[in-house]
């Protein structure tokens, strides 16, 4: 009597009926899964250094325990920790970030009904990398992760406040204080650069405000990990609330969703987890403003596959921008966030293309 | 803010406008008293009472700025009334004061379709319909099969069983009408309200608008629609609610609010009634004032 | 060739005094070409001397009595052939100045308080009334900067940019030498009218630099100039792998062809360099770059990093400029402090 029932994916929407989706969902959530543990594995064993599958293989199998029963020789110390304190922690904060970045986004274009919308509107971006800057430029890079996550807060609540005194928040208005502070974060961060930014280290302030995850360490997967689990799968959990604000906020009103309260906690949930997200890797861009449409196109907008699948999709796709990013110029490296944009833009306008031409 | 509720109309002497409803059925009815809504300084709706009975279609009407779109949204809990200098609104259903339930419970018993909602996504027609049921489950559940069948029968009721596969956007007013009005019968309402549903829509589409809202009423659904347009109000409602600046300034049955004493000062015009041989109900024309 | 009227008469001035001295030596007074090797130093300059510097052909018109100077390197330049008394404005220095030239440094008031952090403005300088704008990259003489090279040619400021440093690919040396090197000085002393002092620092650097035995023994050297999570290092082209070859050190990226280049930690792990070459500056110091390759899973089992070691050379030295040789000699003495043994660290 139901329909076509596919296996759910893990980490995926909370256990209930089949979504009656049209185009075949089913398939797509365990297809995507399938493909990021893929790209997490082969993106392991990609890099500028030439390390054999079986290396890498032998190196992840030591740290989790299996070297033992499967009788394998640990790698020496140097290859090692490329593999596990360089490239692992690279791959999986990526995944991480991606992730998170691309629920963020859904959220946020359907809840100010502006598909121009990303992560970063409410000034987030801006408020971090005004906070992470400041913090370069005073030489306390270790306050770093803090002084970023703390701007993308500050931020936020200066745009909603600056909302609020206009008047009734509404998604409008939420968009343009958003935008004034943007602004005038990015003004301020603009002007400490170029005042106090001696030498080349506006070469770091650059990596990090384009984005950046080569830093990444244990801690980084750490705080992204945890922040994409819980965060990121609570927003994820949302779909039916956010399908109710398709038609607008009256009609959400009327179906029932307290409209104000649930806008405020969405909102939260995206600051906090932006925040998070960008005091490790910088303001990576591109993600929370194409992946959703990308899998809008390719699966409609019912935000209960439109959730998961982009936060599966985002990651894989930022694992691949990441991969890219450091193996194309090799030796050299270049910040993933200049792969996202060189990537991104040409590859939405081709599902532009494709989708004008479905219904 | 608000003064003392009047039923007075500015110039010629009116007809009296019952309080209450009607019919035997006002108690299972909607039931509304003493709503106001101010925007800023200025006062829209100003101690409105309004009745309509269960199983009847009731008109509201009144020029534009009258404040009919504010009520519904209102009534329909989209807006908190104001409080009156007379004591707080009261919107009792079915004996319920609809102010006090929570939200869902609400959303239940009450749907409401406006008069312009749209969207940039691409949402199927099934799938727009298939939020009516998100009262009726689980906030973060998905549809069941039950769901699913109920807003088939809600799409069939409203004729556009053969657009559930299209993208809303790519439909006309007329279709998207229909499919918000599907939307609405699917939350399995016992009350509707209805903002100006006939708006662009052609004649035979208002006309088979008008005829889903019938069948509602006829199924025991308590109906008020916001009109524009006093000839339908005049085919096809039981009961009329007459608003001007805010206020109430006639209420009853469209034979009693439909005359030009009551018409007259309240759009401006003059106003010719006439007879309808077949059913009796009156037809209205209009010609300019002075 | 336009003037604003208040550079006119000392320039008058001094042309004609220059033409008297000329004359007064009895040398040849037909205006030079483009002399930019090394000229007979026993001689005076001639003027008006006219160089093709980066592409730009630039005419001095004399021996520049005010010159504004932009980096550690050319400021250095200066203070090293005994120039100091012609400064009249300092900029964008990037850290103290040496030893050997704090003397000198101490006379010139405009080396202890410069004009700016940063590439001064355009009419800040003017306001100096210079003839010469002395500058050590050229994105200095830009109109955001210190001002464009044509305009200020118009207003009667010749400039020069440190020929090291010009970036275009027809006027970048690949590779830079110690000749380069050399010859820059020359034909700054040529410029000044200074060439006796000119001669006597470059042998002076080349004794210096022929005392100093590259090593031998095939080690490997990352130059690690700034970055964090991703490095800036020294690549093929450039200063720093100059100095390398000058001291024995094979630079692991050397395989690149640019002066610096952003690398990447796995490759620079991969390398497992013998030693560590850290570019001490004052926004990025030695410490902070050990601290940070320390603290770094990573790269803290470098071997180099395991063993501590590094080797350290102040940033002004880093670039092309006198204390280059400098460079050399003091790192080679810290190379051999290291007691290392010959493929010491070739196994991982």
């Amino acid at each position: 009597m139901t329909t076509t029932e596919g296996r759910r994916a893990p980490a995926s929407s909370p256990a209930g009926t089949t979504p009656n989706a049209p185009r075949g969902a089913a398939w797509w959530l365990p297809a995507s899964a399938v493909v990021l543990v893929a790209t997490v594995l082969g993106a392991v064993t990609i890099g500028p250094v030439d390390l054999s599958v079986g290396d890498v293989w032998r190196s992840v199998a030591t740290h989790v325990g299996l070297g033992g029963p499967l009788g394998l020789e640990p790698l020496g110390a140097l290859p090692d920790g490329m593999v596990w304190e360089l490239r692992l922690p690279r791959v999986l904060t990526a995944a991480a970030v991606g992730a998170g970045l691309a629920v963020c986004g859904v959220v946020m274009q359907s809840l100010t009904r502006n598909p121009l919308a990303d992560p970063y509107l409410l000034g987030l971006s801006s408020g971090a990398s005004l906070g992470a800057v400041l913090v370069l430029v005073a030489g306390l890079t270790v306050l770093l992760p803090v002084a970023a996550f703390g701007g993308a807060v500050a931020a936020l609540a200066a745009a909603l406040a600056l909302a609020g005194a206009i008047g009734t928040i509404t998604p409008t208005r939420t968009v343009l204080a958003g935008l004034a502070v943007s602004q005038l974060a990015a003004a301020a961060t603009s002007f400490v650069i170029f005042w106090s930014a001696t030498g080349d280290s506006y070469r770091e302030i650059l990596s990090w405000l384009m984005g950046s995850v080569a830093g990444a360490t244990w801690a980084s997967v750490a705080i992204t990990g945890v922040a994409v689990l819980v965060l990121g799968t609570l927003l994820a959990s949302t779909g039916s609330v956010l399908d109710a604000f398709t038609f607008g906020d009256t009609a959400a009103a009327t179906l029932g969703v307290p409209v104000a309260r649930v806008r405020w906690l969405l909102l939260v949930g995206v600051a906090l987890l932006t925040g998070a997200l960008v005091s490790q890797s910088g303001s990576i861009g591109f993600v929370g403003l194409i992946l959703p449409h990308a899998v809008r196109l390719l699966t409609g907008a019912r935000h209960r596959l439109l959730l998961p699948l982009s936060a599966l999709c985002g990651a894989s796709f930022l694992v691949w921008a990441d991969t890219l990013a450091r193996t194309v110029f090799a030796p050299r490296e270049v910040p993933v966030g200049i792969v996202t944009a060189a990537i991104g833009a040409p590859v939405f306008a081709l599902l532009l293309w494709r989708g004008r031409r479905i219904a | 803010m608000t003064t003392q509720t009047r039923t007075e109309t500015r110039t010629a002497p009116r007809t009296e406008a019952p309080r209450r409803g009607d019919g035997p059925a006002s108690a299972d009815g909607l039931d509304a008293a003493r709503v106001s809504w101010a925007a800023g300084e200025r006062l829209v709706l100003d101690g409105v009472d309004v009745t309509a009975p269960k199983g009847a279609v009731t008109g509201l009407l009144g020029p534009n700025g009258s404040g009919k779109s504010t009520l519904l949204r209102v009534l329909a809990g989209a807006q908190p009334p104001a409080r009156g200098a007379d004591g707080d609104a009261r919107v009792v259903f079915a004996g319920v004061d609809l102010l006090d339930q929570p939200r869902r419970r609400r959303a239940r018993t009450l749907a409401f379709v406006e008069q312009e909602a749209s969207t940039d996504l691409p949402v199927t027609v099934l799938d727009a319909v298939l939020l009516g049921r998100i009262p009726h489950r689980p906030l973060l559940a998905g549809d069941s099969a039950h769901d699913r069948a109920v807003a088939r029968r809600a799409l069939a009721d409203v004729g556009a069983q053969h657009l559930a596969d299209r993208e809303v956007t790519t439909l006309s007013g007329g279709e998207r009408q229909r499919v918000h009005m599907a939307r609405a019968l699917a939350q399995e309402p016992a009350l509707i309200l209805l903002d100006e549903p006939t708006n662009h829509l052609d004649v035979a589409a208002q006309l088979d608008a008008l005829h889903v809202v019938r069948g509602l009423a006829d199924r025991g659904v308590t109906v008020l629609a916001a009109l524009h347009d006093l000839q339908l109000a005049a085919q096809h409602c039981d009961h009329v609610v007459l608003l001007s600046d805010g206020r109430v300034v006639a209420a009853g049955s469209v034979h009693d609010v439909l005359v030009p004493d009551v018409l007259d000062p309240v759009y401006g015009v003059r106003t010719e009634v006439l007879t309808h041989p077949r059913t009796g109900r009156p037809v209205l024309t209009f010609t300019r004032a002075g | 060739m336009p003037r604003p009227t208040r550079a006119a008469a000392p320039g008058a001035a001094l042309f004609a005094l220059s033409l008297a001295v000329l004359a007064g030596c009895a040398q040849d007074p037909a205006p030079d070409a483009a002399p930019s090797a090394a000229p007979d130093d026993s001689h005076g300059t001639a003027y008006p001397l006219t160089l093709d510097n980066c592409g730009v052909e630039t005419t001095v018109e004399a021996a520049p009595q005010r010159v504004v100077t932009i980096k550690s390197s050319t400021t250095e330049m200066l203070l090293a052939l005994g120039l100091g008394d012609r400064i009249v404005g300092t900029a964008f220095l990037d850290g103290p100045v040496p030893d050997t030239l704090a003397d000198a440094a101490a006379d010139v008031p405009a080396v202890a308080e410069p004009m700016a952090e940063q590439a001064p403005g355009a009419e800040a300088v003017l306001g100096l009334e210079p003839d010469l704008v002395y500058a050590g990259w050229e994105s200095n003489l830009t109109a955001d900067g210190a001002g464009d090279r044509d305009t200020l040619a118009k207003l009667g400021v010749a400039t020069y940019v440190s020929p090291a440093a010009c970036k275009a690919p027809e006027h970048m040396p690949d590779p830079l030498t110690f000749d380069d090197v050399f010859a820059e000085i020359a034909e700054v002393g040529e410029v000044f009218d200074a060439g006796e002092a000119a001669g006597a620092l470059v042998a002076e650097q080349r004794d210096a630099l022929a005392s100093v035995t590259p090593d031998d023994r095939g080690l490997t050297a990352l130059w690690f100039s700034s970055g964090d999570d991703i490095p800036y290092v020294g690549a093929g082209i450039g200063a720093p792998q100059m100095i390398m070859d000058a001291v024995g050190l094979e630079n692991v990226a050397g395989d690149v062809h640019d002066t610096w280049t952003s690398f990447s930690w796995e490759q620079a792990i991969d390398a497992d360099p013998d030693v560590i070459v850290l570019v001490d500056a004052t926004w990025n110091s030695a410490e902070q770059k050990i601290r940070r390759l320390e603290s770094h899973p990573a790269t803290a089992r470098m071997t180099a990093v395991r063993e501590g070691r590094y080797l350290t050379v102040p940033f002004p030295a880093s670039e092309a400029g006198v204390r280059n040789v400098d460079a050399v000699v003091d790192l080679a003495d810290q190379l051999d402090e290291l007691r290392l043994e010959a493929g010491e660290a070739q196994d991982r």
